[in-house]
């Protein structure tokens, strides 16, 4: 199987990749697919900064060693397994920067009850 | 969905108090696109050199068939793949910029919309590994040439295989399979790759051995032309060529004539299997008289030319020596090692070099796979290796 340039001319798209700890999860119970993350912001001294539902993540910013490619599956075949990548894919874009977020979230506390 | 406001963006930072003089202008709003949850994307990370491959537009091909491992083969290597496990979350995004980007470009929007395309907890990782060609032999050897006439009874019931079906069946790039043809002495007729059978490739190479001799030709200086010529009514024009391309070094003289430089080591290799293939073994000394006696005029035998191709048993009385071609044997590392080991208990390096040579790795020395799938240990004297396992 080929991984061919999808774009065929042209430079391929640059993506980026952001790697959170632990699970993903919605707020609501609906698909994820159009829901929102959250807001990424940047401090002036580059720290991205991201807020995801009550929580705030501090990262950094690194340039990948090791670039990826993002291989897209061709013909709406089954998900490609993880033990045999048979089929065709695209090479759709690169990633060469990821935002990484490691730091324990700190949660936003937006009410505190008043003791009686 | 509703699209997220600056408004609200804003909101937030003071929910969360965040100071916005602290921070770039810029948001970047991140939601899953529509294709997020779909799972067919997924990542490949690239070692040096296939990132620039792609950004210049050449494409990268996975190859291997349902019972083998995946291989990824760029125009000239071939990668290993396996899958990776973070316990981290990795989601891809476009159009998301860095820090260094958006102070580069300070644009007139302060909020960008970003949609997540998709998202793993693994991705693809490669290690690049010796071509797997054992395969390339076996495919060629189903149906070696035997020369024009025996092509007329042939059934043709045996597979050929053009480049195309070789680049699809073979786990190695393109640069490494057609080397690998070179190597092998294989040559395209009518359009397929084809070995030739080693019984007329030996009756081609005595008509050339012959006419070299009567002619009286230096064996560093053999033309072409005549040969083409002398031997065109007994053989293929194209057959006497591809025998002096595989046991000669082609080049041309001042007035542009086309001479062969014969090879030694090879054609008294050759000659050597064409003895040693017809018995277990032989006596060493009866062989090596029968050897010098049969090769070329003008050409030395040495025992170091058969490298690879035939072993000597020292330890037997008299002294024997008995085929024992490298390519017959397995191509993975551990297997190579127990049959070596099955066919001898305990080898010097210098006997079992030749045997092993091949599985190095990119920078790996005979020494490390030594020190890796045996075990050494002193015999009168002499280092020696015997297996780590015991063999039945």
């Amino acid at each position: 199987p080929l991984l061919s340039h999808s774009a065929g001319t042209g430079a391929l798209a640059q993506w980026v990749l952001v790697e959170l700890q632990g699970e993903v999860e919605p707020r609501q119970s609906r698909d994820l697919p159009g829901s929102l993350l959250g807001d990424l912001h940047y401090t002036c001294e580059g720290v991205p900064v991201l807020i995801v539902g009550h929580h705030i993540l501090y990262g950094k910013v690194v340039q990948l060693e090791k670039p990826f490619a993002v291989l897209v599956k061709q013909g709406g075949a089954p998900q490609p397994s993880p033990t045999e990548p048979h089929g065709h894919y695209t090479v759709t874009a690169l990633i060469k920067t990821k935002l990484l977020f490691k730091t324990r979230p700190k949660p936003i506390i937006t009410h505190v009850p008043k003791k009686v | 969905a509703a699209v997220r406001s600056r408004a609200e963006v804003d909101a937030t930072l003071q929910t969360a108090k965040l100071n916005p003089a602290e921070l770039l202008p810029v948001v970047h709003c991140l939601s899953f696109g529509p294709q997020a949850g779909g799972g067919e994307c997924c990542l490949l990370q690239l070692e040096p050199g296939l990132c620039a491959e792609l950004e210049a537009g050449r494409s990268l091909v996975i190859r291997g068939e349902k019972d083998e491992h995946a291989v990824l083969c760029s125009k000239d290597k071939t990668y290993d793949m396996k899958i990776a496990d973070t316990s981290n979350m990795l989601l891809f995004v476009p159009g998301c910029k860095t820090p260094e980007e958006l102070n580069a470009d300070p644009s007139s929007c302060n909020i960008i919309h970003s949609q997540i395309a998709g998202f793993s907890k693994n991705y693809w990782e490669l290690r690049r590994c010796r071509p797997k060609l054992k395969k390339l032999r076996k495919l060629l050897m189903e149906d070696p040439y035997k020369g024009p006439d025996s092509q007329k009874d042939q059934t043709s019931t045996f597979s050929k295989y053009t480049t195309e079906d070789l680049l699809s069946l073979i786990q190695a790039s393109e640069e490494e399979i057609l080397h690998q043809l070179q190597v092998i002495d294989a040559c395209k007729i009518e359009g397929y790759w084809r070995i030739l059978d080693f019984d007329y490739q030996m009756k081609l190479l005595n008509h050339v051995t012959q006419l070299i001799d009567s002619e009286s030709w230096p064996l560093s200086k053999v033309p072409l032309c005549a040969c083409l010529e002398e031997l065109g009514s007994l053989e293929p024009r194209e057959m006497i060529e591809h025998t002096l391309l595989s046991y000669g070094r082609k080049y041309v003289d001042d007035a542009g004539e086309v001479f062969f430089e014969m090879l030694e080591d090879k054609i008294c290799r050759a000659v050597a299997q064409m003895l040693l293939q017809n018995a277990v073994k032989f006596n060493l000394s009866e062989f090596e008289e029968v050897w010098q006696q049969s090769v070329p005029e003008g050409m030395t035998t040495r025992l170091d030319q058969l490298q690879g191709l035939a072993l000597v048993d020292k330890s037997s009385r008299p002294e024997t020596i008995f085929l024992l071609k490298v390519e017959d044997l397995p191509e993975d590392n551990q297997e190579r090692f127990n049959s070596l080991f099955g066919i001898r208990q305990k080898w010097t390096e210098v006997d079992i070099t030749p045997y092993i040579r091949d599985l190095c790795a990119e920078k790996q020395t005979v020494g490390a796979l030594l020190t890796k799938y045996a075990r050494s240990s002193m015999l009168n004297g002499v280092k020696v290796y015997n297996s780590r396992r015991p063999i039945s």
